[in-house]
């Protein structure tokens, strides 16, 4: 117990000169209710909560989400949710910059409404552009190694391929292809959407991943806190067994009980 | 005199500040960005910005939202 919460002290998530002793990154949209997304944030062990950018409600019946989310515990990180232009893209960035006065943003430049997979060339403009202005770009990506090694040398503080289409829920789909991705990058690499339950958020971190992103796998769960505690385990399960270097697969049996001193029977 | 505020009209006094808007739609100022007909104002500039009739504002909030 102790050597664990030793390596957890050590075992940190870096990024852009920040540290972060959780790997586990969730959104807040979709929960039922935001004292639900509260609990489930806590149980989540998280430090870095997503947020979109959209306009006030000006008749002010709707509850602020900022009520719900302690900005000394969480670090806030604005997306670009909805945006289907570079252009677009680098506006909401901005904005959201001013309301946060972070400059963090997690890059979203989406290519087709169906299947929400990203533009890459809009997404590379953008990184472009949002990292000569001193953002600090975690773009979304397809799990495309040379789309990766493009965002990686544009600037981008991480990459953070897909597993599968947003709120699928359908896994890792290409583990092969993150681990290609790993293999060459020098930033780290966090899975974006796709997980559906904790044991794709364990093989995501069991590959190498640096970490993982995740909504609607905790926030539309039957249990929203009990998930967001399942994430929690799961994605540290996944990144201990990485550490730890799993054992090889071999198509036929090997004993694990001594071969000598076999009784005479 | 009319302005739009994120796509609504709304009447206002001639002359309004930023900083007065944001009060007197109870807004916190410290929670929102404003774009004043495409352009983004910083927060340190709403006290002496004044409105124009027609002026198109956005305030933009951190809303719930995960990817998309």
């Amino acid at each position: 117990m102790r050597e664990d919460n030793a390596m957890e002290q050590s075992d940190t998530l870096k990024f852009a000169g920040r540290e972060f002793r959780s790997r586990l990154i969730i959104g807040t949209g979709k929960y039922p209710d935001y004292r639900l997304m509260k609990r489930a944030h806590e149980a989540s062990g998280a430090e870095i909560v997503t947020v979109a950018l959209r306009r006030v409600n000006l008749d002010r019946t709707q509850e602020s989400l900022l009520d719900y989310i302690d900005t000394k515990k969480y670090t806030l990180l604005p997306n670009t949710a909805g945006c289907y232009t570079a252009e677009e893209a680098i506006k909401t960035a901005c904005l959201g910059r001013e309301v946060g006065l972070s400059d963090m943003v997690k890059l979203e430049v989406i290519g087709d409404q169906r299947t929400l997979f990203p533009d890459n060339e809009e997404l590379l403009k953008a990184t472009k552009a949002l990292v000569k202005e001193g953002f600090i770009v975690l773009p979304y990506t397809n799990d495309d190694p040379i789309m990766a090694r493009k965002l990686e040398d544009a600037g981008a503080a991480a990459v953070m391929p897909l597993g599968a289409p947003i709120g699928s829920g359908l896994g890792i789909r290409n583990p092969y292809n993150i681990k290609i991705i790993l293999e060459a990058a020098r930033v780290p690499v966090i899975v974006d959407a796709g997980v559906g339950t904790a044991s794709d958020a364990a093989i995501a971190m069991e590959l190498g991943c640096d970490g993982v992103l995740m909504n609607t796998a905790i926030a539309c769960a039957k249990d929203p806190v009990a998930m967001a505690e399942a994430m929690r385990h799961a994605v540290r399960a996944g990144r201990l067994a990485h550490l730890a270097g799993r054992i090889p697969k071999k198509l036929y049996a090997s004993a694990s009980s001594p071969l000598e001193g076999m009784i005479e029977l | 005199m009319e302005l739009t505020v994120n796509g609504k009209k709304l009447e206002v006094a001639d002359g309004v500040t930023i900083t007065a808007l944001l009060e007197e739609l109870k807004i916190n100022a410290l929670r929102v960005a404003v774009q004043l007909n495409q352009e983004i104002v910083k927060r340190e500039r709403y006290e002496e910005t004044s409105l124009k009739a027609g002026d198109r504002l956005e305030i933009i909030t951190f809303m719930a939202g995960g990817s998309a």
